[in-house]
């Protein structure tokens, strides 16, 4: 099979000023270029030129890193979309989410998918966690690194916590009553804490004003924030920490 | 002097170095491009395949299983049972147990304690990157699972059987049975695996507990006592926040209804 660089259509395309202004880089066939794909460009900035083969094992990272962020880009895209059918009013929230099931186009997938997605990120965040401890990924330099893990870990559960009481039904009014009470039994600061959070004593507008901005903008925002902060941090810090493993663990 | 330029200064003042090859190894020893790969276009490609891979799994659990939706919110009609989303039905299982500021303000606050200092306590840089650290973690880490998979469950069913609050009401001031007997319970739970470690010293094949062996134990109990928490309130909680088999709950309450 000859090259897809050396069809004529594939070379008048990628010779062409168009393509050019996009990529600032050759056909990646060769190191030089190969590099130039990730340092030009934003997305893959991130990475490393190269990376180590035991880095790239499924069996050491299981990339959940990845897998919690492609759940968060997903939860960011449907939540746009429920958000062009939502309104959180006391009133409207219930009968919204009612009309979104019954009167919208794959309105009850998207919604299956924002509920689903937001459960398997905080499973996928912990698990995360769980398998960076245990990889012992935290150590030098990387101590910095993980307690920004540990706060996206806070921000994932609040960001779903916020999230479950804007359907106003039975289950997320009872929810959110029960988990903001645990919050009021902090000594001295607990029932303020809980009324900043709830603009009141009990589940009502205020609070479903205030968990829909919180859950919309703030904390995507301090989320998307962090996230960028904990790539950034992981590169600077020598990608994954499987990289400076010894060669034959005896651990195996 | 015009014409004549000075390159090698006679000046006093400069220094000369006398440079030589030694045979030895540098400092890049094993740290050289062996055994690595270019990023791209394997590393996007494998990118690739997960998005796509959560995306597919995300689409067909959708396609499974729709969002529950239940009636109208009433705040004069309460659920029966009245639970917290799943990941903090862990704190409310504690709640049963003890009083509440422990359960639901002190405990949680300590837990993210932990995991904040905890790079800090085990600041060893050696052996990063490896499963469990070594074959002696490993043993750590799976007795000690399986002293938190017993023992909290255990301490969840007595407590229900023999509910220590219940029978220390009016004998001993509230704040036994529900801050020192169930503090002090825990503590223990805790100790145990840091106790059994500090004797295990200099046997096995390392001289000593690391730091690094006391932190596997105590984020094994912490995260296997959450699970078991976690589960005991979103499985084995039914109407009341009593304690049910999952399989056989009253009133036909599904646990899984409510996710």
């Amino acid at each position: 099979m000859q090259p897809i660089r050396s069809y004529p259509a594939i070379q008048r395309l990628t010779s062409g000023r168009v393509w050019r202004s996009f990529f600032r880089h050759g056909w990646p066939d060769n190191p030089l270029d190969r590099s130039l794909v990730m340092t030009t460009n934003i997305f893959f900035h991130l990475h490393p030129v190269k990376v180590s083969l035991s880095s790239l094992r499924a069996t050491y990272s299981f990339g959940l890193g990845i897998i919690s962020v492609v759940l968060f880009g997903i939860l960011t895209l449907t939540g746009v979309l429920l958000m062009f059918y939502y309104v959180p009013t006391v009133e409207r929230a219930y009968v919204d989410i009612v009309e979104l099931q019954t009167q919208v186009a794959f309105g009850q997938l998207m919604r299956n998918a924002h509920r689903w997605s937001a459960h398997l990120m905080v499973l996928a965040v912990v698990l995360h966690m769980t398998r960076v401890f245990y990889t012992g990924a935290y150590k030098p330099p990387r101590e910095f690194n993980w307690v920004v893990g540990v706060i996206l870990l806070l921000l994932t559960l609040f960001a779903s916590f916020t999230g479950y009481l804007l359907p106003w039904d039975q289950l997320s009014f009872w929810a959110i009553t029960v988990g903001t009470n645990i919050a009021g039994y902090a000594p001295v600061l607990g029932s303020t804490a809980r009324a900043v959070l709830m603009g009141g004593q009990e589940v009502g507008q205020e609070a479903l004003t205030r968990f829909y901005a919180l859950h919309i903008m703030v904390l995507p925002l301090a989320l998307t924030l962090l996230i960028s902060l904990h790539l950034w941090r992981m590169r600077k810090d020598g990608g994954l920490a499987a990289n400076e493993a010894p060669e034959a663990p005896d651990g195996g | 002097m015009v014409g004549k330029e000075e390159i090698f200064s006679q000046e006093p003042g400069k220094t000369y170095g006398l440079m030589a090859v030694v045979p030895a190894e540098t400092r890049m020893a094993d740290k050289g491009p062996e055994g690595t790969i270019f990023s791209f276009p394997l590393l996007a490609l494998l990118e690739l395949l997960l998005t796509l891979g959560t995306g597919l799994a995300v689409l067909l659990l959708s396609l499974a299983r729709n969002a529950p939706l239940e009636e109208l919110a009433n705040p004069s009609v309460t659920t029966n049972p009245a639970k917290a989303p799943w990941y903090f039905v862990g704190l409310q299982e504690m709640l049963e147990h003890m009083h509440p500021t422990l359960a639901g303000v002190i405990i949680p606050t300590l837990l993210v304690g932990f995991l904040v200092i905890l790079p800090y306590l085990d600041n060893d840089p050696t052996r990063a990157g490896l499963w469990f650290t070594s074959r002696r973690g490993r043993r750590v880490v799976g007795w000690t699972a399986l002293y938190a998979l017993i023992v909290m469950p255990a301490l969840i069913g007595l407590d229900n059987a023999y509910n220590v609050r219940e029978a220390l009401r009016g004998v001993a001031p509230d704040i036994v049975a529900q801050w020192l007997v169930p503090a002090g319970v825990l503590a223990l739970v805790v100790c145990v695996p840091v106790v059994v470690l500090r004797l295990s010293s200099g046997r096995g094949e390392t001289s000593g507990a690391t730091t690094r062996e006391y932190v596997l134990a105590l984020f094994t109990v912490m995260i296997v006592s959450s699970v078991v928490l976690t589960l005991s309130g979103f499985l084995f909680r039914g109407p009341g926040f009593r304690l049910y088999w999952p399989w056989l709950m009253p009133d036909g309450y599904n646990p899984l209804d409510s996710l």
